[in-house]
């Protein structure tokens, strides 16, 4: 044991200790927090406003006096006002009672703000007949800045308001803008003339555009589970989104530490070094130590990821949606699922004889890893289907497939726990049992890469 | 007490290609054993299963009295033909690294590892990176690595391989330092000059069997000189013609510059030297000794051709 452990130590020492892994373990927090300090910033760089004339032809005369109204800055102000709310319904219930009566929200609005920028200044003018029309587009040609440039002409179709008979189609309108013009406004005068247009056709009708609005509005509803504990509130994108985030962390765990472990090896056989050592362990210890020196460099990722996101899951008072026996599972299926794959990956490094010949035996390995991420999103819609059920339960992949269902907001019964892990550890001793064999053949075969065929060849000689 | 190495009846296949066939073996205890013989005769694929590196598909292997070498591994040194370092780390950390997988306590086998580079001129490099030594520098390494440990049994592939002569010297008297301190050595080589000069019994393989099995004087008695290079003192003066007619002379050719002169059957050397240097005055006259790799040309000759392997 103090030989595996030996083996380990420096498997951990050679890996961890290099400026490239550092680098690489750090980047990704260090992006993450240069973020937060930096994107607040820059949404608080507020774009300049829109300013300039817009040209209507309205044979309706319903429309531009609405359109007028829509267009005032107090109108922007208060369509900017409807949407920051309907943001805030979406957020996670957690996130907003963070951000009510705090800094934050005042943050977020000005972020807000910030993207969609000043109110714009806009002024309208009418144009009688469409007859004028080419001479408005020739206005759109002139130079921004240009007395009489325009930025938008609209031309309104005679039925946009009313239609000849009362059950025939209505019309609505065309819009003509500069080239290079600021996306915002387009979106801003489709919004302006959705209301406007609308207004008008309520109006001949005897309708009151702003009762009727009152009564079709409807707040955002967020579902209440319904448990012995009480009501829990559901449905946040952060509840989806956590599933994948712990299926992510031990992929990513499990892949790096792997390849690592698969380039050592292979570093070992190719620098010869690997005979001296066979001298004074079995292959057996030899690839135990570098499973379990690997194992120890994927928890420290763990650790660092993981804690980052819990961190930011506690900053964010959502540390709630995490069961405490999640972690400890976290722990168990990362094992079993690095156990997996090491050796699979050890196997590998051990067969070939440099980094670009294992590309070919690394392909189905990379697979099992990958493959749960990609099936993502029907395990997350119904984590308790036949397929995902049985996904969970199938090594090697039944690690990566658990921990999606466990953190989804139905967990499995303890029973499919339970004989997930029963299963993933045969799966894993399967997995060490062939690997050790290849790992004994192949660590002294040199020559041309072998194939999967080789591979069987040399399990049943060992 | 028992033999450090026994090897009975030991066969290994790789496919198709039969690399070991049949191999008996003693090594006593203190012995300096050497394993001679072509590229492809079988030598490191033996040394590979007596250290359990490999595993014979037929046969029995004892080592220092354990039936398998993973049971006395830590009495075992082994330096590879094919020997490395790791490129990255320093050299003091690689030889307590080797040293702690050699059953050494941790507590000490810092000091003994900056003894032995001590021992080797070596005490400045603790730091280095393997990496930045030469190879005679790194090849000085390795041998440390392989016996830090103080090992019973010492096993040596192909030790002098890629040395120069310096190096070589230095090697040549690390071993024999070991085999004087008591460990059993046991080395391979195909330069078989080498194992004449150091070795005090020779194994010989040739295509997967052992050929020879003896102590080297036994080697030379069997193997005694029957032959004289002769060079004349008057260099005009014709050997083959002034030779003729001597019984005790089998044939007279002419090499080089010399003559060599094989002895007819049971002449005895003192009265062909007598004869002959009575028949030419020698500037020259000496012994020709059959080295080892002539036993070996000879031994090979008289066996079977070996069989085609598809």
């Amino acid at each position: 044991m103090n030989k595996i452990l030996q083996i380990a130590r420096r498997e951990f020492a050679a890996t961890v200790m290099t400026k490239g892994f550092l680098i690489g373990l750090l980047v990704m927090p260090l992006m993450i927090g240069v973020m937060a300090v930096l994107m607040p910033m820059l949404l608080n760089f507020k774009s300049p406003p829109i300013k300039g004339e817009i040209a209507v032809i309205d044979p309706t005369g319903e429309v531009i006096g609405r359109l007028r109204e829509q267009l005032e800055p107090t109108a922007f102000a208060s369509r900017r006002q409807a949407m920051d709310e309907r943001l805030n319904a979406v957020m996670p219930a957690a996130t907003q009672q963070f951000a009510k009566g705090s800094a934050a929200e005042a943050q977020i609005g000005e972020s807000l703000k910030g993207i969609l920028g000043e109110v714009p200044q806009l002024t309208l003018s009418q144009i009688a007949t469409e007859a004028g029309l080419e001479a408005a587009k020739a206005r759109l040609l002139l130079g921004k800045g240009e007395t009489g440039a325009l930025l938008a002409v609209i031309v309104l179709e005679h039925n946009a308001v009313q239609g000849s008979e009362p059950s025939s189609e209505l019309g609505g309108y065309a819009l003509y803008v500069r080239e290079k013009l600021d996306d915002r406004l387009v979106g801003d005068v489709r919004e302006a003339m959705k209301t406007a247009v609308v207004d008008a056709r309520l109006a001949v009708r005897q309708l009151d555009a702003a009762e009727i609005r009152a009564v079709t509005r409807m707040a955002f509803v967020r579902p209440q589970i319904v448990t012995r504990d009480g009501d829990l509130s559901n449905g946040d994108i952060a509840g989806k989104l956590l599933p994948m985030a712990f299926m992510i962390l031990i992929m990513i765990a499990v892949m790096t530490a792997g390849q690592q472990l698969m380039t050592s090896t292979i570093e070992e056989k190719s620098s010869r070094v690997v005979e001296v050592l066979l001298a004074a362990v079995s292959p057996t210890e030899l690839m135990g130590g570098k499973i379990l020196g690997q194992m120890a460099v994927g928890l420290l990722m763990l650790l660092v990821y993981g804690g980052l996101l819990i961190l930011a899951m506690f900053s964010f008072s959502v540390m709630g949606l995490i069961d405490p026996w999640l972690l400890v599972y976290l722990f168990i299926f990362f094992v079993i699922a690095f156990t997996t794959l090491a050796a699979l990956m050890a196997a590998i490094g051990a067969a070939v004889n440099e980094l670009r010949e294992a590309q070919a035996l690394l392909t189905p390995v990379i697979l099992i890893a990958v493959l749960p991420s990609m099936l993502w999103l029907p395990i997350s819609k119904d984590p308790d289907s036949m397929f995902a059920t049985v996904l969970s339960l199938v090594p090697p992949i039944s690690p990566f497939v658990m921990m999606l269902r466990l953190a989804s907001s139905t967990p499995p019964p303890f029973w499919q726990i339970a004989l997930s892990i029963v299963l993933g550890i045969g799966g894993m001793l399967a997995a060490v049992w062939f690997a050790g064999k290849v790992f004994r053949i192949g660590l002294l075969m040199h020559g041309k890469p072998p194939n999967f065929a080789t591979l069987i060849r040399w399990v049943r000689m060992a | 007490m028992t033999d450090a190495i026994v090897l009975s009846d030991l066969h290994k296949s790789f496919g198709s290609k039969q690399a070991v066939r049949g191999l008996e073996l003693r090594v006593p205890r203190g012995a300096l054993y050497g394993v001679i013989g072509p590229n492809g005769a079988g030598k490191s694929t033996s040394l590979r299963m007596i250290l359990s590196i490999l595993f014979p598909d037929r046969g029995r292997i004892e080592v220092l009295g354990e039936d398998s070498a993973l049971k006395a591994k830590d009495r075992i040194g082994y330096l590879p033909e094919e020997r490395g370092v790791y490129r990255k780390m320093a050299v003091g950390e690689f030889l307590q690294h080797m040293g702690i997988l050699k059953g050494i306590a941790r507590g000490q086998v810092k000091v003994r590892a900056q003894n032995w580079l001590e021992r080797v001129g070596l005490p400045e490099v603790a730091k280095k990176k393997c990496e930045e030594l030469s190879k005679g520098m790194q090849q000085k390494i390795q041998f440390i690595a392989s016996v830090i440990h103080d090992p019973e049994l010492l096993i040596l592939d192909e030790p002098f391989s890629g040395l120069d002569p310096v190096n070589m010297r230095m090697v040549r008297d690390l071993i024999m330092d070991q085999h004087q301190r008591g460990t059993t050595v046991l080395f391979s080589t195909h330069v078989m000059h080498q194992a004449e000069q150091l070795c005090d019994h020779i194994v010989m393989l040739h295509d997967g069997r052992k050929v020879l099995d003896d102590p080297l004087s036994t080697i030379r008695e069997r193997n005694a000189p029957r032959a004289f290079r002769l060079q004349a003192l008057d260099p005009k003066i014709d050997a083959m013609l002034a030779l003729a007619g001597l019984s005790c002379i089998g044939q007279v050719n002419r090499e080089d510059g010399h003559y060599r002169i094989d002895l007819a059957e049971g002449a005895r050397l003192d009265e062909a030297a007598q004869a002959i240097a009575a028949r030419v005055a020698p500037s020259r006259l000496e012994l020709i000794r059959p080295s080892l790799e002539d036993v070996f040309v000879e031994i090979v000759s008289q066996q079977p051709t070996p069989e085609l392997v598809a």
